[in-house]
């Protein structure tokens, strides 16, 4: 019952928001970090960082440990003080004005803390009440939906850690965000909870209309979620943009001859390709096709066994950011 | 608002065990007391001896009352800074080393809203604490001893005698003196508490403030700047049992300690304040 409460709920916001929506250009800015940096010390955590995310978008931020994910994700819920720049949260001030910043953010970190010796519904009470007052009945309602109706009486000591998962996702819905950051959310489950925290994910984006952050190092979990991502290394942007730049930002092909290095050699010559990488693939310039490339090939005398288009998976694109900013 | 988050505070302090050690170790070391009291020559004949030596009847005062008193002095000087710290310390320290901390400030809740809460959460248990040592002392008392007049003497300090109703209402004002005392010691454990440590350091450091001031108020070359000491201060209480209440040095140690809270609640203000809260 109070599933169906919520879902009818929630088809009427998304309907109110497609109808305000209706007509413009683009959604709004939800997060807004401009030229913003952090730095610990002599260590610069987070270094001119300007990003930005629209409502109804499931945004990754991708970076290895310690590229300055969770300082980024600090810096937008107000725990960690920016030395430099300005973080806008729904259109708020972080720095100067918090509490309206995140009246609609809920938050779940990599290691969801609560209070052990207390229940799962006084863990909620307790924390929901920092943001407003909270009828019983919103609590039951949000238990109901991230499925720990009938534990909640249960202290949270004898939870599981998919349960413990759950919970930090109700005490997250509980002031109905219109934004829910997460950061490493996939962090520390197992494979069932992992698809099940994806799964729940994908509802949260298509029932609620949510706005999705999520900072992760796992870059499977973002390729299966976001529409657009980040990457981070030693707290610099290296990378924005669509999943579906990252999949084809070029044009590779894998070319498998009997030596490479000379074939890569004839083909720039005669600017058919634009890149190679790992002694296989070469990204074909725009005008060029693959016919074109093995005719120079063949009639240079060179053997051709293989040559098949290739889509770049979010790895490789990954791998080759990373190489490339260290190479520079 | 206000009073559900005061009320959500409270129940996260009293839901846990260790909220419990100070009561618990309170109940104890008192009914230890006062059995050795009861049962035993030592501490009472030196009492008979202290009374009638100075001309009084000593039947009259050895009572529930005096016995209550009496375990009072060590109670209140070692152990009450003890328990009242260690749930100081632990008032933010413990929230950022668990983690929930980062919990609560990723909601719209202001971190000087916060700290506020949690002081009046310590103050109040603080208080509670006090109340109980005061409750649990003349009860217990009062199953092995008569209800007769008061006897406090404390050496080179204080030799007061009350009749029964007197010597109630001294105890009960000096117990109200000693919840400030309770009440800062926990703001200082408070303080270090909004520091970036454990809660077993912020629990030490407020401790080993409390005792060096001690000592060095006690050291006979510095009798003469024991006014200058915090824990001159803390022990006003003691003197609500003097023969007249010296109303003046009360209300003068009063506004040093009111003084000192202020000081210690705005330093752990600011220091929380500009704190970067990490995982």
């Amino acid at each position: 019952m109070a599933t169906l409460k919520i879902c009818w709920r929630l088809r009427e916001r998304n309907e109110s928001n497609r109808i305000r929506n209706a007509g413009k250009p683009r959604s709004p800015k939800v997060i807004c970090l401009s030229r913003l940096a952090k730095i610990f010390g002599q260590r610069v955590a987070v270094d001119d960082l300007t990003l930005h995310v629209r409502a109804g978008e499931i945004f990754g931020l991708l970076g290895h440990n310690g590229a300055g994910k969770s300082t980024a994700i600090g810096m937008m819920l107000g725990q960690v003080w920016p030395t430099q720049g300005e973080v806008h949260v729904c259109g708020h001030d972080v720095t100067r004005r918090r509490s309206l910043a995140l009246q609609r953010v809920g938050a779940i970190f990599e290691t969801p803390a609560f209070y052990d010796y207390l229940s799962g519904w006084r863990n909620l009470e307790i924390l929901s009440h920092y943001s407003a007052p909270t009828p019983a009945e919103r609590i039951r309602e949000v238990m109901e939906w991230v499925g720990l109706a009938g534990r909640e009486q249960s202290k949270v000591k004898t939870y599981s850690h998919g349960m413990r998962a759950r919970l930090a996702l109700a005490q997250a819905l509980l002031p109905q965000p219109e934004l829910l950051i997460l950061d490493e959310p996939g962090d520390g489950l197992d494979p069932e909870g992992i698809h099940e925290m994806r799964q729940t994910i994908r509802r949260l984006h298509g029932e609620l209309g949510l706005t999705i952050f999520l900072s992760s190092h796992l870059l499977n979990e973002v390729e299966q979620l976001c529409t657009r991502i980040a990457v981070m290394n030693q707290g610099r942007k290296v990378f924005e943009g669509s999943l579906a730049e990252v999949k084809q930002p070029k044009n590779w092909v894998r070319l498998r001859v009997n030596d490479f290095h000379q074939a890569v050699k004839s083909l720039r010559e005669e600017n058919l390709i634009v890149d190679e990488r790992d002694g296989q693939f070469v990204a074909l310039a725009s005008e060029a096709g693959t016919d074109v490339v093995v005719r120079r090939l063949v009639e240079q005398g060179m053997a051709v066994y293989e040559i098949a288009r290739h889509e770049q998976t979010l790895e490789d694109f990954y791998l080759g950011l990373m190489r490339n900013d260290s190479d520079r | 608002m206000f009073y559900l988050q005061l009320r959500n505070e409270l129940w996260k302090l009293f839901a846990k065990k260790r909220t419990y050690i100070g009561f618990l170790m309170f109940l104890l070391a008192q009914n230890v007391i006062i059995l050795l009291f009861r049962f035993t020559n030592g501490p009472r004949v030196s009492m008979i001896r202290t009374l009638e030596g100075n001309g009084y009847l000593a039947q009259q005062f050895i009572s529930a009352l005096t016995v209550a008193t009496f375990m009072l002095l060590p109670i209140a000087y070692l152990l009450l800074p003890l328990y009242v710290s260690l749930v100081g310390g632990d008032l933010v320290a413990k929230e950022a080393e668990d983690g929930t901390l980062r919990m609560i400030l990723s909601r719209p809740v202001s971190r000087l809203r916060l700290l506020l809460l949690k002081w009046l959460a310590g103050a109040f248990f603080s208080l509670a604490l006090v109340l109980a040592l005061g409750l649990f002392g003349v009860v217990f008392a009062s199953f092995w001893f008569p209800w007769k007049g008061l006897f406090v003497f404390i050496p080179g300090e204080l030799f007061s005698v009350f009749d029964a109703a007197g010597g109630l209402q001294h105890y009960v004002v000096a117990h109200l003196m000693m919840a400030t005392k309770a009440v800062t010691v926990m703001g200082l454990a408070f303080m270090f508490s909004c520091f970036n440590v454990k809660p077993a350091a912020a629990t030490i450091l407020a401790l080993s403030f409390v005792f060096v001031n001690f000592i060095m108020q006690n050291i006979p070359y510095f009798h003469d700047l024991q006014h200058w000491f915090l824990t001159y201060h803390l022990n006003i209480w003691q003197f609500m049992f003097a023969q007249p209440i010296p109303w003046w040095k009360i209300g003068e140690s009063l506004s040093i300690l009111l003084g000192f809270n202020l000081t210690f609640l705005v330093i752990g203000l600011t220091v929380f304040q500009v704190r970067d809260i990490k995982s």
